[in-house]
């Protein structure tokens, strides 16, 4: 076998905030590169599936090579792996970070330095990366290299002249960038006569392959023939094809001590070769496996339901086939009485929920109801016993619970400072903890200012916020509510830290006298009533009027807290049908009752699907 | 006890549609036109024409009551009303005691007018008065006053025509409860025979539609409107009027004998422009504009008449657009929504004389159902809606229509 001596790879990735080019540079760096001729350039190659070219973001990780040759008359093997840039694929990311030894950190010149960047950085420098500062788009007319460069330099403390300016779209600064990357990024280190070692940064199946991992090799070497090992599954698997992406898959004999690429393993589950597991030859294992593996864990959950319960069988299908590629999803079956049978599903986050929402209703073609996302919560009961709870109408009674703890997270974010108060507002109104506040300084605040970070910021100066704050609580119509008072100009980011004992109790909701499972909800004691009051006023705007009076009701145990009427329906008659309008208004009745099957029913109440969404609905502020 | 029906089947009705109007009201989405005037006499013209071809391929059938609907009619000149009835009675068999209607504007509402009209064989006039409020008047764009509706209330009946009948309004922006006890009250003095009382359906597409979505004019309170429904009931049941059909009320032996077919289900022939028919067992309609129905009967128009169907030949002419065969479970659920909207409702022998079922074993859970909710009363004789059913016939509708898709499994002769 010929190897490509290690000195001469570097293995790197792009990190970057959502639509800060990062899918433009992987393009430009393959076409300059020749991985990709100039005609077959589609926009943006490496976001394949059809939901990431949209929301312009990266929600697989996938790994190209690409050969150069430097300056230096030397011919290199560049390994570029794409990471998930969001947050609810933190684990992910730091995954495809520990496969390389060398990040672009990419910033928008028109925007600066986001809260994802943020994140993203600092998990880069805990894996020792050497770190390449980037700034992106300095064609477009609204750019600002300048105080871009200058909150680099500042929060993060690089000298001017580490920093490259380019224009991934034009491709201007993108040579001098790929002299950078082989002069910066540092070779993989690696033992290549130790047993083998390679790092699983992705998988996906493959209806013909089975699963194909995508991995780094660490430590000696991967051959193609030989039956592998995935130490922390502990499955075996054959080795049906070795190989590398250019970007189109090629087979290869094997992938050396520092190499990138991908092993198709004929297993049929992705489970079984999960992001962070460390793949082995089976004849000579490895002794102990790479270190930062841990599995996933979803914190939101939320009811998914056919808005058609006859379509329950598709949409179990659908999350079945889902499941193939996305191992971090979970569901299990469960059953409302108002929505019929569907699924808890667990997912790492809000953008993860919303992602695989969105591909079972357009990848799948189903119409379904989400019932308000939750947490999970860990109770103690009186008998010391400990119980998981992620769906509310779990919760066991109150009378029987010692405590209940839920999941707090680090929220991170930024903004013009002008929007400091409403910001504030909005956190501490959410139960949020203040921790630090830091402007991110601007070149003209350095030379003007030796006193410090005190020093009366510049209008346009854009602040550092932290907070601790409950997970439950930024997960509905927080990032909207940050949107819309900061006019779209914050950005945020969150990571879990721990859990907290917090007084929580469970909302019910009875429409009719009937207690409906899809809308109760946890939340903080304190909130309960105002809660209560809102989301009962809004039923009584979503429920239609029926043929008899509706009581709603809002109720914490047994004690009722807020009551809305919906009156009963007193007229609806065609006032005229004569001889011209028979057929028409025939049709208008058998739309009228069409419309009525489509409803849900709570007893005898018909309930439009929009009702049971009331939870995401209700104004907090 | 459920009135009797004069023998239906003794002839057809007989609809003219006059689709002219000096201004369109701003709640109308009927087919007709303002500005159409000189379109007048080629359309009169044309109006004939029809009658006298559906005369020769029906071969002059007995009709049984005429009705003039628009639109307008009051609206063209007497002479051409005059001539076109000339036309129905010379080629079809009218008897002698069919019920003859014109709508009518009050302010077109004259003694000449009148006497032309009643000389042509018009015995029974329906003027749109709407409301005896000027203000609510102008909300609806008419052009008349309270004065001028009751003036011609009041000739109408010194002229010596002997069947009135009012409409009315409710339901309107910005009415009162007292401006409709009002209103009532004004058109019980003038002691029509017959009163049409419609709640105000606001139908896209119109301009008041538009108004109120818009916020431009208030919307209207649905609980004020049942009110004033029921207020009308108590006002004009008091008054000793018969409450016959949702929207209608009469004295004895008044009812609209030419929409007791429509409601019944009795076959009827429209002629004019978009006028629709139920002949044969086919529902059809003419072409909804005016110029293009009287191109179509230019004065050479002539027809093959060797076809299965008559209507076949009148689609060969254009008249026609669509039609459709009703077939069973259609015909069982109009049968349903339109005879459900009678005070007498459905009665289960002419179901079974009709379909050769029983409507309690086809509708056997959805007239439990409706019974139960107190929306009808379903006994031996039949059923029929109660008062509470009247307000809400939609949902007693529409659970019917929906549920005669199971007719197929109830044929005649066959065990349920």
């Amino acid at each position: 076998m010929e190897w490509m001596d290690k000195s001469r790879i570097r293995n790197f990735c792009i990190i970057a905030h959502i639509d800060h080019g990062k899918s433009t540079l992987a393009d430009r760096l393959m076409q300059f590169t020749g991985a990709v001729e100039d005609r077959d350039l589609t926009e943006q190659h490496l976001d394949t599936m059809e939901l990431e070219r949209e929301r312009g973001i990266t929600i697989k990780a996938q790994a190209v090579r690409l050969s150069y040759t430097a300056r230096d008359g030397r011919g290199y093997e560049l390994n570029l792996i794409d990471t998930p840039g969001h947050v609810d694929f933190t684990y992910e990311v730091s995954r495809s970070l520990a496969a390389c030894e060398g990040a672009l950190l990419l910033i928008d010149a028109t925007q600066g330095i986001q809260a994802q960047t943020m994140a993203n950085i600092y998990l880069a420098m805990e894996h020792d990366l050497s770190i390449i500062p980037v700034i992106n788009k300095i064609d477009l007319p609204g750019a600002e290299p300048e105080r871009v460069a200058g909150e680099i330099e500042q929060s993060f403390g690089f000298a001017p002249q580490d920093i490259q300016y380019i224009s991934a779209k034009t491709g201007k600064g993108v040579l001098d960038l790929l002299e950078t990357v082989v002069e910066l990024v540092e070779p993989p280190r690696g033992d290549p006569s130790a047993p083998l070692r390679a790092l699983i940064f992705d998988s996906r199946y493959d209806p013909y392959k089975g699963v194909v991992a995508y991995l780094r090799v660490v430590d000696g070497e991967m051959k193609g023939t030989e039956r592998a090992m995935l130490m922390s599954a502990g499955v075996t698997a054959d080795v049906l094809e070795a190989g590398f992406f250019s970007p189109a898959p090629e087979k290869s004999a094997g992938l050396a001590t520092g190499q990138v690429g991908y092993l198709a393993t004929g297993l049929k589950n992705v489970r079984d070769c999960r992001v962070g597991d460390t793949l082995t030859s089976s004849r000579l294992p490895a002794t102990a496996p790479l270190a930062g593996y841990r599995p996933l864990k979803p914190m939101v959950f939320s009811g998914l339901y056919p808005a058609d319960g006859k379509a329950y069988p598709e949409l179990r299908d659908a999350l079945d086939k889902l499941q193939l590629n996305d191992p971090a999803l979970v569901f299990e079956p469960e059953s409302s009485t108002a929505l019929g049978f569907g699924f808890r599903c667990g997912f790492l986050g809000l953008l993860h929920m919303d992602i695989v929402q969105e591909r079972l209703e357009r990848e799948y073609d189903l119409s379904l109801i989400a019932t308000a996302p939750g947490v999970n919560y860990r109770v103690t009961l009186t008998d010391q016993s400990v119980v998981e709870v992620d769906n509310p109408s779990r919760m066991p009674p109150a009378q029987t619970i010692a405590e209940v703890r839920e999941p707090w997270v680090e929220l991170s974010i930024i903004a013009p400072s002008r929007f400091i108060g409403p910001v504030m507002d909005l956190v501490t109104g959410r139960r949020g903890e203040y921790r630090k506040m830091e402007y991110l300084p601007t070149r003209s605040s350095m030379s003007a200012g030796a006193n410090g970070p005190a020093d009366a910021p510049a209008n346009d100066a854009r602040v550092h916020l932290e907070y601790l704050a409950p997970l439950s609580e930024i997960l509905v119509d927080f990032h909207d509510q940050l949107k819309a008072r900061t006019q779209g100009y914050a950005s945020m980011d969150y990571s879990l830290v721990d859990d907290r004992p917090a007084d929580l109790v469970k909302l019910e909701v009875l429409v009719n006298q009937e207690p409906v499972d899809a809308l109760s909800i946890i939340t903080h004691r304190g909130d309960a009533q105002s809660q209560g009051r809102k989301l009962a006023r809004k039923l009584r705007e979503l429920i239609p009027r029926q043929m008899f009076e509706v009581p709603i009701q809002a109720a914490i145990g047994n004690k009722v807290i807020a009551r809305e009427t919906v009156r009963a329906l007193r007229k609806n008659v065609l006032a005229k049908c004569y001889g011209g309008d028979v057929t028409r208004k025939r049709k208008l009745l058998e739309q009228q009752a069409e419309g009525k099957k489509r409803l849900k029913k709570i007893g005898r109440v018909d309930v439009p699907q929009e009702a049971f969404l009331a939870v995401l609905k209700i104004d907090r502020e | 006890m459920p009135c009797r029906l004069p023998n239906a089947a003794s002839g057809i009705g007989l609809y003219l549609h006059v689709p002219f109007c000096l201004s369109k009201c701003p709640y109308c989405d009927f087919n007709t036109y303002e500005g159409l005037t000189p379109l007048i006499p080629a359309y009169m013209a044309a109006l004939e024409r029809e009658i006298r071809l559906w005369a020769e391929l029906l071969h002059g059938p007995p009709v049984s009551s005429i009705y003039y609907g628009g639109g307008t009619p009051s609206y063209v000149p007497p002479h051409s009303i005059a001539s076109s009835l000339q036309t129905v009675t010379n080629l079809f068999e009218v008897s002698r005691d069919a019920e003859l209607t014109l709508e009518a504007n009050p302010g077109d509402v004259a003694p000449e007018q009148i006497d032309s009209w009643m000389k042509a064989g018009i015995n029974r006039l329906s003027i749109g008065v709407q409301s005896f409020d000027d203000a609510l008047l102008k909300t609806l764009g008419r052009r008349h006053t309270s004065q001028e509706a009751a003036r011609a209330a009041l000739c109408a009946a010194s002229r010596g025509l002997e069947n009135l009948s009012l409409d009315l309004m409710f339901g309107l922006p910005l009415q009162t409860l007292g401006q409709w006890q009002n209103s009532l009250n004004t058109a019980i003095d003038l002691e029509p025979q017959h009163l049409s009382i419609y709640g105000l359906q606001l139908e896209p597409g119109t301009p008041m539609e538009a108004d109120v979505r818009l916020g431009r004019t208030p919307d209207v309170d649905n609980d004020l409107a049942a009110d004033m429904y029921t207020l009308a009931e108590d006002t004009l049941g008091q008054a000793g009027f018969e409450h016959y059909e949702i929207s209608n009320w009469a004295r004895r032996g008044k009812e609209s004998q030419h929409n007791l077919a429509y409601w019944t289900l009795q076959p009827y022939l429209g002629v004019g422009s978009g006028a629709h028919s139920f002949l044969h067992g086919r529902r059809f309609a003419n072409v909804k504009s005016p110029r293009a129905y009287a191109r179509c009967l230019e004065s050479d128009a002539a027809i093959h008449n060797n076809r299965a169907h008559p209507v076949d030949a009148m689609r060969a002419l254009g008249t026609v657009g669509e039609a459709e065969t009703m077939d069973r479970q259609t015909a069982i659920a109009e049968t349903m929504m339109m005879g459900m909207r009678l005070s007498r409702g459905v009665s289960n022998a002419d179901f079974n004389h009709r379909f050769g079922v029983d409507m309690s074993d086809v509708f056997y859970e959805e007239l439990r159902d409706l019974s139960d909710a107190g929306l009808i009363i379903h006994d031996h004789a039949g059923a029929r809606l109660t008062p509470r059913g009247r307000l809400l016939g939609n949902e007693v509708f529409a659970r019917l229509v929906e549920a005669s898709s199971k007719a197929a499994q109830f044929r005649p002769g066959q065990a349920a």
